[in-house]
């Protein structure tokens, strides 16, 4: 079994070989575009399949000509997948890379086009979804609701940016780096460790975005006052010489707790509402 | 009606963001601006969206759940709000409850109608007939977005007139209540999102965000900016030892990637 590790390597079987045709920049190209419609079919039996079948299409036709070929190779793509729908062109490029291969080789084992598509969706969906959903989108909010809830109409327009600009690129880019790469490329970042960087760099940035989102936007206070006349203080004032956010960030404390009880976010607003209404009432938040 | 229409129009684009590139414009904060354009008000629609984009922040599709649908909620929320001249907390008390509802019809959708599309596409792939696959694929794409938008449309017609009046009889401090939670509702998504990176390890990044902004009032965007820096510090400091013992010259190479 072979699996090509550079574009070289590729160039140098079709000699040996009859007519496979040429993967070309255009046929990525192809592939790169469809991949942005990977949810688009979501289910819940099979997930990201339809789309992923959807997807290589193009490059199925070009390599098989035979229907045999070609029906087994659009049944293997249907098979269950899923990971985050950003970055699934490195694992397209990857499957186009390895189809490549078994039109070309009768010895190939096409099962391995499948395995290595299972062995790739867990790592990249635990890199990439806390990248795009966790970091990226959370900067891009951040960014984006902090002039919005201004009415500023840059808001809603830097949000689609901050996300966008790097998420295609990224897409675009992995299409020719899965394809050249093939299987060997994340099983390397795994054993020298920029997997675990990468992770680790993420959770830190998303972190203190967070962290400064929740100081920025959640707004809790006091309007009471203690004492009367030209003595009396605001409690509010008291408790932002404490720490400024101290309210905000006790609110958090609880949520995060309760979340971790397994309490249901349903719940925990419900409770959040009541807990606000009755505070209002009384006069102690506001 | 026309008003209704135009509703289920940026409905039904913003539930096709799937296959746009799961690009977000599904978001109240996008479908709140078009959403303001619809209804004549378009600063007031930015900023309902953006309150709504708050609360929903912990609500993103992770792997294999589905979340409620937050297009139905957000259009359908902001879109009464306005129309009932209330303010970002009306367009939160519908919003919430609304999306979670839509999110019913979601799952009817994906239990009744994707099965028999998928296999379909398997029947289809049996005779290799690549036009019947991708039929499928759109069909059961596009079908969905049409629900959607169908759901919009229609619950903004029947229920434009209801809502207002039920709104108009909500006490006073239940009002101010509701605008106190408007507050604290992000702090739940802030909290589910920090469930989902933290470990020990990386648990006082968190604070130090926090604090930073606290004390310094420093915007989001320079939250960001320092914090990709120190991430990037953190992550120089943490090879440091393993460059010492081995292989050094790869990581260089792969760490300029990105």
């Amino acid at each position: 079994m072979m699996t090509t590790k550079t574009s070289d390597k590729n160039e140098k079987m079709v000699d040996q070989v009859e007519e496979t045709p040429e993967i070309s920049k255009k046929d990525l190209n192809q592939l790169f575009w469809r991949s942005f419609q990977m949810e688009f079919s979501w289910n819940y039996e099979r997930q990201a399949s339809l789309a992923y079948a959807y997807a290589m299409i193009p490059i199925l036709k070009k390599l098989y000509k035979k229907k045999g070929d070609l029906s087994a190779a659009l049944k293997r793509h249907l098979e269950f997948f899923n990971t985050t729908p950003h970055i699934v062109t490195m694992i397209l490029g990857v499957s186009a890379a390895m189809e490549k291969s078994n039109a070309e080789d009768k010895n190939f084992d096409s099962s391995s086009i499948n395995t290595v598509k299972a062995s790739l969706m867990g790592p990249l969906a635990g890199i990439g979804d806390s990248f795009f959903w966790g970091t990226l989108r959370l900067i891009a909010t951040g960014i984006g609701t902090s002039l919005s809830l201004k009415g500023n109409i840059l808001g809603p327009i830097l949000f689609l940016l901050v996300f966008n600009v790097p998420h295609i690129a990224l897409r675009y880019i992995l299409t020719k780096v899965g394809y050249n790469m093939g299987t060997g490329f994340l099983k390397k970042l795994q054993e020298n460790g920029t997997m675990g960087n990468l992770t680790f760099g993420a959770a830190i940035l998303g972190l203190m975005v967070i962290g400064g989102m929740s100081a920025d936007m959640i707004v809790l206070n006091v309007p009471l006052t203690i004492g009367s006349g030209d003595s009396a203080t605001a409690v509010q004032d008291i408790l932002d010489g404490i720490l400024p956010g101290l309210l905000p960030l006790a609110a958090f404390g609880v949520i995060y707790w309760l979340l971790g009880k397994e309490v249901k976010a349903t719940t925990i607003l419900v409770g959040m509402a009541v807990i606000s209404i009755l505070g209002a009432w009384a006069g102690i938040f506001g | 009606m026309i008003t209704a229409l135009l509703l289920g129009l940026v409905a039904f684009v913003a539930q096709s963001e799937y296959a746009l590139g799961t690009s977000l414009i599904s978001r109240p904060i996008v479908t709140g601006l078009f959403t303001g354009i619809v209804m004549g008000d378009i600063k007031t629609g930015i900023i309902m969206g953006a309150t709504l984009e708050l609360a929903f922040i912990g609500v993103f599709s992770v792997g294999a759940a589905i979340p409620p649908n937050v297009v139905v909620g957000g259009v359908l929320g902001v879109a009464f709000a306005i129309s009932s001249g209330a303010g970002p907390e009306t367009a939160l008390l519908l919003g919430l409850p609304i999306a979670t509802l839509a999110l019913i019809f979601e799952n009817l959708y994906l239990a009744l109608v994707l099965p028999i599309v998928l296999h379909k596409a398997d029947r289809y792939a049996e005779d290799a007939n690549v036009r019947g696959i991708t039929t499928m694929h759109l069909l059961g794409g596009f079908g969905m977005s049409l629900m959607i938008g169908a759901i919009v449309g229609i619950s903004y017609f029947v229920g434009s007139d209801a809502v207002t009046k039920v709104l108009d009889a909500i006490p006073g401090p239940v009002q101010t209540g509701l605008e106190v939670a408007t507050g604290l509702i992000p702090a739940l998504g802030f909290a589910m999102l920090v469930r989902l990176l933290v470990n020990k390890q990386v648990a006082p990044y968190f604070f130090l965000g926090f604090l930073i902004v606290a004390y310094l009032k420093v915007p989001v965007t320079g939250i960001a900016l320092l914090g990709a820096i120190v991430a990037i510090i953190m992550v120089n400091v943490m090879q440091k030892p393993k460059l010492a013992t081995n292989e050094g010259g790869v990581m260089d190479d792969d760490d300029e990637d990105f």
